[in-house]
This record gives C-alpha cells, sequence and structure tokens, in this order.
C-alpha cells in the first residue's frame, strides 16, 4: 500500500491549510536557494488534491413559481391510472384499503392490457404526453459542440439551453424530461434519498483526484482521475461527512476498478477538464447502478465554501439503457418519486438526443448534468479489492 | 466503611534519616559515580490501580475473563495516581463494587469453559467439596494474587469458605468460586502491602522483604504482579543479591511486558486518565469524537513506547520527533491520510509541518483545552506541571474571568485577552509563567486541529522560557529539549512512581545521582528504568518495620 506523497496538503483554499501551502513553498524554495547548484533548478513539486464526493443530484434549473413548466408538473403513475377507472373499480380498490397513492403503487403499474407491468413494458400502452420543461435556461455544457438545434454526427436535433452563466449550445435533455417531476427537483425524494442511503452505507462512493498541479489557483495542465472507494464515509455524529479522510481505492487486477483519467486545467481555482468517456459506480434509493457518461465534462470550484464542501457540475450523454435499468431499479419509488413509466419512456426516447445509432438514427444516449459537492480527502493506492478488502 | 490509609509516619526515624542522608552524602563523594547509599523513605500501603487489577486478573487466569466494572478514581498527589494510591480512600460503594467483581470473575474461573484450564487438579467428585484440591488451587492461585506465599491458615480459610459453599451448592467448583471471590475482595489482593526485614542481622536498618522487593519490580517493570519466576526469587533469598536482583531485571526488561510497564507510567506522569473525562463540543469540533479521543490517548503511548522501548531513542527527543502513528478517526482531525483504515499506521509529520513533539499531539493540544475553546493557560500549566515538574498555584478563588470570556471584547486573539486578564496583579505572577507556553500553541485550536487565524486575526505563537525565544510550538519544544527541568521532571517521577509515594528528604542525593546517570545514558528511558530497579534505594526503607503476620510470630518466638 502506498500514498501519493504530494497530496500531504489535500484542500487548495481552505482558510486553515492556505499557509502551509505557503510555507511549503518557502520550506521548498529555501532548500533551493541553500543547496541548489547554480545552473539547475530542481523542478517544482507537483500538488495532488483528492475530494470525496458527497451529494450527486441532477442538476434541475428551477424558478420560483416553476416556470419552467408551464403546463404544470408531471403527472404520475397514479393519477395515469386512477383517473381512468371506473367507480366500481374505485370503490374495488379502495376497500381492499388501498387509499393511498404509496398503497397503491403496486396495483397501479399492472395496468397494461393484459396487466403488463407498464414500467417493464412501457409501450404497451400510451399516455398523455410527459409535462417536460420548456424554459430556455440550464446547467449543463455544450456537448455536440453545435450552437443551434441541428443534428451532429453525435447528436439528434434538439433544442438547446443557454447556460446559467450565459453559455450557448447548452445540452440536457435529461432536465428537459425530468425537471416538471417533484421527485427529481430540488429537495425532491428521488435525489435525496439517494445521496442519504449513499451517505449512510458508504456504497458507491466517488473519488476525483486532482494531479499535477503547479498552483491549486491556476494550472495550466492537471490530471483528473475518478475513482471508487473501498470505505465508508467518516459521518460525524450529526451525520454529515466529514472532511480529510482516507480512502482506499477500489482495484481490480492491479488497476482501479474505475479509473478514468481526464486531462484538465484550473483557472482561477476552478477546475475545467476535457471531455472523456467515463463510468462511474452508483448507489441510491436500494439500487446499484452504473453511470455512464461519454463526453463528460466537469467545472469544479475548488474554492471550499463555508460547510467546507466543492461545488461543481457534470454533465455527458447518459446511457439510455443504463438509465432506464436505473429507473426499473427504482421502481418500487414510482409513488413517492410521482412519474408515469410509459410517458417517461416515450418522452425519454423522443428527447435522446446522443450518439445515434448507425442503423436507425435513433438516439441511444440522453445529455445531462449533475450538480456534485464534494469534500476534501485522501485517495490510498492500494492493491486492495472490493472482494479482499480488510 | 470507609477505610483510609495512610502511609506510617515516624518522627524519631527522621533523625537517622538525617544521618543515613549525610552519609549518603560522603558515599556519594567518596565513591564518584556509584550510587549513594540511602535510607529510603517509608513503606507503602498502595490500592492496585484499575490497569493493574485487570492486569493481574489476565495475567493470572487469562484474557478471556472478563473484568467488567467501575472502580473508584484515585486523586493525583504530587504529580501521580500512583503516589495518591498510598492515600486511598475506599467507599462503600467502591466495597460494593470490588465485591461485584470479585464475584463475577472468580465465578468465569471455575465456569464449565475454564475450570479444566484454571484449577490445577479434579476434585473427587464435582458435586461435593474436596479439601485436597482446594487447598492446592488456593495455594497456586493465592501466591500470585497476593504477591508472596500464603501461610496454611490462610489457605484453610478460603478452602473452609470453599467447602460450605460448596456442600450448600452440591457443587464443588461453585464452592471453589466463593473462596476465590473471598480472596480478590481481600485487602491482601486489593492492597500491595510492603513488608520490611532488617538489612542485616547486625544492622538496625530496614529494607523491603523479599516479597515486597518483587512486587515493587513487577509493578514498576509491567504494572502487573510477579510471576512465578519473580517470586522463586523473592523466595529463595536471590533477590536480596544484586546478581539475582539484576538477572530479575534483565528478565523482566527484555520481555515484551515492559511496554505496558512504560505504557502505565506515562499514563500516569501526562495524566492521560483525564482522556475519560474528556468532552468536546461536536458543532464546533465535528471531527472530534469519542473515536477520535481514545485514538489520541492510544497515539502517544504508541509513540512513547516506540520511541523509548522500540528505539531506546534520547527521552528529549520526545519534544521534537516528527513521528508518531495515525488512525483514520485521527487523519480527520490532523488532516493527514491514515494509510491503513480500521487500522494504527506509522506517520511522519513533514519537515514543513508546524507539528513535532509530544506536546503538539492531541493527547496534549486537546485534552489541555476547554470543550469549544483552546487555552493557552491550561497548555501552559500542564507543561509546566506535567512535563517539568513545576507547581503552578491554583488561581484565587474570586477570580475575574469576565473580560476574558466577554463575546463583545475587541480582542480577537486569546493572546489579547490574556493580555487584558493577566494585568490584573493577582493572576499576573501565574499566567505570566503559564500562558507564554501555550499562546506557542495557539496555531492548534480546542480539539488540537491547525488553524493559522483566530477571529480572523493572525496567531503569534512567538514567546520565551527560561531565556530562550521561540516562534512557534516547534520551537518551543526545542527549548523543553534543551531544558534541564524535562529531564530532571522524568527522574523525579520515574523515582516517585516507582516507590509508590512523594520522594523523601533523604533520597535527594539518589535522585541527583539517577539524573546523572540519565544523561550519562544518553538519557534512554529504559536505562533509567533499569538503574532505578537495580539501585539499593529503591527497597530501603527509613520508617519503622513493617512485618508480615508469620515474621511477627517468628520474632516473637525467637
Amino acid at each position: 500500500m502506498y500514498m501519493k506523497r504530494s497530496d500531504q496538503m489535500p484542500v487548495s483554499n481552505h482558510s486553515q491549510i492556505k499557509p502551509r501551502v505557503w510555507m511549503g513553498v518557502a520550506a521548498m524554495l529555501g532548500c533551493l536557494l541553500a543547496t541548489a547548484a547554480p545552473a539547475q533548478q530542481a523542478p517544482k513539486q507537483k500538488q495532488t488534491l483528492s475530494f470525496v464526493v458527497a451529494n450527486w443530484d441532477n442538476a434541475i434549473y428551477q424558478t420560483k413559481f416553476m416556470d419552467e413548466c408551464p403546463d404544470g408538473p408531471a403527472i404520475g403513475n397514479d393519477e395515469n391510472w386512477w383517473r381512468w377507472l371506473s367507480r366500481a373499480e374505485k370503490d374495488k380498490q379502495t376497500e381492499r384499503g388501498l387509499t393511498q397513492p404509496v398503497d397503491r403503487r403496486f396495483a397501479s403499474v399492472l395496468r397494461g392490457p393484459k396487466g403488463e407491468d407498464v414500467c417493464w413494458n412501457p409501450t404497451v400502452i400510451q399516455e398523455a404526453p410527459l409535462r417536460t420543461i420548456k424554459g430556455k435556461t440550464s446547467y449543463g455544457f455544450n456537448l455536440d459542440g453545435a450552437g443551434d438545434d441541428a443534428a451532429t454526427p453525435k447528436s439528434c436535433k434538439h433544442e438547446n439551453f443557454t447556460g446559467v452563466d450565459g453559455a450557448s449550445g447548452v445540452d440536457n435533455q435529461m432536465y428537459r424530461l425530468l425537471g416538471c417531476h417533484y421527485g427529481w427537483r430540488h429537495n425532491g425524494v428521488l435525489d435525496t434519498f439517494g445521496n442519504e442511503e449513499r451517505r449512510n452505507s458508504g456504497r458507491g462512493v466517488v473519488l476525483i483526484e486532482i494531479s499535477g498541479i503547479d498552483d491549486p489557483r491556476n494550472s495550466a495542465d492537471v490530471s483528473v482521475a475518478f475513482y471508487r472507494a473501498l470505505d465508508s464515509f467518516s459521518i460525524d455524529s450529526a451525520g454529515r461527512i466529514l472532511p480529510h479522510a482516507s480512502y482506499r481505492i477500489d482495484m481490480n487486477n492491479g488497476k482501479p476498478r474505475y479509473g478514468a483519467v481526464a486531462k484538465g486545467k484550473i483557472v482561477d481555482g476552478v477546475l475545467i477538464t476535457q471531455p472523456i468517456d467515463l463510468k462511474l459506480p452508483f448507489y441510491g434509493n436500494s439500487a446499484y447502478a452504473e453511470i455512464d457518461l461519454r463526453d463528460m465534462n466537469m467545472k469544479l470550484d475548488l474554492t471550499l465554501g463555508d460547510d467546507g464542501k466543492v461545488r461543481g457540475v457534470v454533465g455527458g450523454y447518459y446511457d439510455f439503457d443504463k438509465w432506464w435499468e436505473y429507473m426499473l431499479k427504482i421502481e418500487f419509488l414510482i409513488a413517492t418519486g410521482d412519474w408515469s413509466c410509459p410517458a417517461l419512456y416515450e418522452a425519454a426516447k423522443r428527447l435522446a438526443d446522443g450518439y445515434p445509432d448507425p442503423k436507425t438514427g435513433e438516439c441511444t444516449s440522453i445529455s445531462s448534468a449533475f450538480k456534485i459537492d464534494a469534500l476534501p480527502a485522501f485517495t490510498l493506492h492500494t492493491t486492495e479489492t472490493a472482494e479482499n478488502r480488510k | 466503611m470507609m477505610a483510609m490509609i495512610k502511609v506510617p509516619q515516624d518522627i524519631k526515624a527522621k533523625s537517622r534519616v538525617v544521618v543515613l542522608a549525610a552519609l549518603a552524602m560522603l558515599g556519594l563523594s567518596a565513591c564518584g559515580d556509584s550510587e549513594p547509599l540511602s535510607s529510603g523513605g517509608p513503606a507503602t500501603f498502595r490500592r492496585l490501580t484499575e490497569t493493574q487489577y485487570r492486569n493481574i486478573i489476565t495475567d493470572v487466569f487469562g484474557s478471556h475473563i472478563v473484568v467488567a466494572g467501575r472502580f473508584d478514581p484515585l486523586v493525583r498527589t504530587d504529580g501521580l495516581l500512583s503516589v495518591g494510591a498510598s492515600k486511598a480512600v475506599i467507599t462503600p460503594s467502591g466495597i460494593e463494587r470490588y465485591a461485584a467483581l470479585a464475584r463475577s470473575v472468580a465465578m468465569q474461573v471455575v465456569n464449565q469453559q475454564s475450570r479444566a484450564l484454571l484449577v490445577p487438579c479434579a476434585p473427587v467428585s464435582a458435586y461435593a467439596p474436596d479439601d485436597t484440591c482446594a487447598k492446592v488451587f488456593f495455594a497456586k492461585v493465592g501466591r500470585l494474587l497476593y504477591r508472596r506465599v500464603l501461610s496454611d491458615a490462610e489457605i484453610e480459610q478460603h478452602t473452609k469458605i470453599a467447602n460450605v459453599a460448596g456442600a450448600a451448592r452440591r457443587d464443588f467448583y461453585v464452592g471453589l468460586g466463593y473462596g476465590l471471590q473471598g480472596m480478590l475482595q481481600s485487602p491482601d489482593f486489593l492492597f500491595i502491602t510492603e513488608n520490611t526485614e532488617p538489612n542485616s542481622a547486625k544492622d538496625s536498618t530496614e529494607r523491603l522483604d523479599g516479597f515486597a522487593k518483587a512486587t515493587r519490580l513487577s509493578f514498576l517493570l509491567w504494572n502487573s504482579s510477579p510471576d512465578d519466576a519473580l517470586l522463586k526469587a523473592a523466595e529463595t533469598g536471590a533477590l536480596n543479591t544484586q546478581d539475582g536482583l539484576e538477572q530479575q531485571v534483565d528478565r523482566l526488561m527484555s520481555s515484551p511486558r515492559l511496554k505496558a510497564g512504560v505504557r502505565a507510567f506515562f499514563t500516569d506522569m501526562l495524566a492521560l486518565d483525564d482522556f475519560s473525562t474528556l468532552e468536546k463540543d461536536t458543532m464546533i469540533y465535528p471531527a472530534f469524537g469519542l473515536a477520535a479521543a481514545d485514538d489520541a490517548k492510544e497515539q502517544v503511548l504508541r509513540t512513547l513506547v516506540d520511541h523509548l522501548v522500540g528505539r531506546d531513542a534520547d527521552y528529549r527527543d520526545l519534544f521534537t520527533t516528527r513521528s508518531t502513528f495515525m488512525t483514520s478517526a485521527l487523519g480527520l482531525v490532523y488532516r493527514v491520510p491514515a494509510t491503513v483504515p480500521g487500522g494504527w499506521s506509522r506517520y511522519e509529520f513533514a519537515e514543513n509541518d508546524p507539528r513535532a513533539g509530544i506536546q503538539t499531539l492531541l493527547s496534549f493540544v486537546a485534552l489541555h483545552s476547554h470543550p469549544g475553546k483552546s487555552s493557552p493557560t491550561l497548555r501552559g500549566k500542564a507543561v509546566r506541571e506535567l512535563l517539568l515538574c513545576q507547581k503552578i498555584p491554583d488561581p484565587p478563588g474570586d477570580v475575574d474571568f469576565s473580560q476574558f470570556n466577554d463575546p463583545n471584547s475587541p480582542s480577537k486573539t486569546a493572546r489579547d485577552r490574556l493580555t487584558a486578564h493577566s494585568t490584573v496583579p493577582a493572576c499576573a505572577g501565574c499566567h505570566k509563567l503559564m500562558d507564554p507556553i501555550g499562546l506557542a500553541m495557539e496555531k492548534f485550536d480546542g480539539a488540537g486541529q491547525l488553524r493559522d487565524n483566530e477571529n480572523g486575526s493572525v496567531i503569534d505563537t512567538s514567546g520565551e522560557i527560561n531565556g530562550m525565544k521561540y516562534s512557534d510550538a516547534k520551537g518551543l519544544g526545542q527549548a523543553m529539549r534543551a531544558d534541564p527541568s524535562a529531564t530532571s521532571c522524568v527522574v523525579n517521577r520515574a523515582y516517585s512512581y516507582a516507590v509508590g509515594r512523594t520522594i523523601d528528604r533523604n533520597e535527594r542525593p539518589v535522585i541527583s545521582h539517577l539524573e546523572k546517570s540519565f544523561a550519562d545514558d544518553g538519557y534512554r528511558f529504559t536505562e533509567l528504568m533499569r538503574r532505578i530497579a537495580t539501585s539499593q534505594a529503591l527497597y530501603a526503607v527509613s520508617a519503622p518495620p513493617v512485618r508480615s503476620a508469620e515474621a511477627t510470630n517468628e520474632e516473637s518466638k525467637s
């Protein structure tokens, strides 16, 4: 087991750590003056900063009066079912004690013509079109490089957003798809439960390791690695994730099980990565899933907030099949999350905008963006795997 | 029932002590570096500490015997709990707790799982008393628990209890358990009783008898009762010869159990028992939980044992060492990586890290702070009292803290607030001794976490101790390393710990000799322990004779 020695200082801009950086620089400078030969200069020591992702939320841009959803909130599974039942059928259900949507969730999904589960068979019935985002502003990135709505070799025709920061050509069809569901909006049950479960279980913990840093404020060439941690979060007595914990990287056959590396740069304390294809572990809402993002971009503000966290946005094309697989795994939350599978599936297929299938022309992924926050941490490069961990 | 046990004092003995001390001084000057003859101090009568109790049970019966219970606290006296143990009070509830513990331990020893291993003989019937087997058991176990050979009457007494209980319960082992319970409640077990004997037939001076010697030696080096070999050496009189004593000291010091002895001494010297009542405000210091507190105590003990025993290094380097050990819980507070999650790993603070020396570890800076803020005064007091053995008087009863604690005070740093506070003449004298030391550690907050400002103001950690100026906690460590008080302190404490009482005035020449030897030995702590353990002084007794019952009988016959 070894640890990268250069990550002794885990935080770039933390007020308590900053002097250590300067002390280190001063010490290095002192050594340089004292020992270096006149013709030689000691190589400048690169820093590594590591973080553990605490929260991973769909990036939903929302206004005070929900103007981005002019048709209203998306209609959920129960309403789509209950409103078409006869009074006799409603009476029967009520007599069975199924008075609340959450009680009826298993009955309500079995509403295919032959009693099929409409999540596993989302095309067996047709529902009113999903109420989607109609606003013009969104978090995210311009993934296809196009400034207009036209198709490109890597994208289907779709409507672009203007970024929250004013950038043009922002692609985030996942927001268009999910943004009018209460379950995915701010403090919605789905991301909140997901984050809480991940925090409590320690499953699917994502580490970000930024290496090759010359200066935490400005660095032209850095590497950004994404790992899965073997260890659970360190939690305080109030249930908050603690900073500065050490996490082993999950290894497999001598390599990190998840270990995508992006190139990037730090500009005025903000890390900006170049696109890479990224797979990340995910656990939440009692479901394991794998986030599969193509052309993943990340912007991470390395300045610690008052809560000791760094914040940023991750975006990319989310593999459609993997996303839908996750939706099936969390079907039991259909009432609390308040979505309807047939309408959602139809809209998702329609809004998918990334990587068209060469044969069918149908897009196989959906542009998406996620808000993340993360805490300073230490990454331990080990030989241990999830199977043999102690 | 309340029993107050005090070391016997004898006025008459003091005149003899003065003469002996003078002779000792002469001896010192005549013999150069040899140990001055000491008339010692009074024999002691001390209560076992909790750790000693637990160690003995583990050593005699095995680590599978659970000692689940609480113990009456000891009062720290002259810097050490082990000295306070000789003035111990047992409260009625304390006696009840000892009884409950004794019953619990005894019944575990004789239960189905343990009896084959721990009872050295088989009874004729498991359902009836067996005199012979009970006596074998009590003779064997009693010798280890009482740290001496038991008289026939004592064995008979416990056998009788076992027989009565065994007959009533129709179970030999239950009866044996009752007899053992009686032993574990006996003052002979719970108190270290030091009996004395004349140095020789011609000499009226006293020394500890063989068993008391063995006991002092064993508690000093292992913090437990003597093992079978040491008791045999006491029985045969081997401990009364220098060769025999040195052989046993070598044996004890080459054992891994020496670490337990070193840990026990420093737990006492550094007042690490205060961890049992340490509380931090988790809203202010969320990273400092129970696990961090437990590990902080263990961290300094591991650091001490590694430095002093593992590396046999210079004691003074403890104030400058960057080497320590780390766990996940500690890593959160120190904000450094812990390379063995769930376990301990070696850790070396970087050269430019503000931490170096045990006085910068959490066991010092967090322990000597308030629950929600640091305290230069508490830290300074701890350095003076625990590490330099200098007594700081208690604050006056009417001290006014309002200025210091005023949340609206324009003073942003502790230095500013203390400067205002210490302008009060009644406070200034002591604060001048404590605050400059504690202010050097102000870059560590109340939980011991690193910080560079307090309320947005830069923290000034400069100061001066004994004419040596420093700019931060590391500089303070350098100054402490150079301070002869630090080495003198550990010598005094170690000797006082070994004898279990305050150092007697006539023992000063011995202490001076030990201090010089400590320096000659490169300030190696293990050598200091060896010198104390093999010294004549450790076993010399100046006060009136304290005879065992057996010795008293023998004397009356003659």
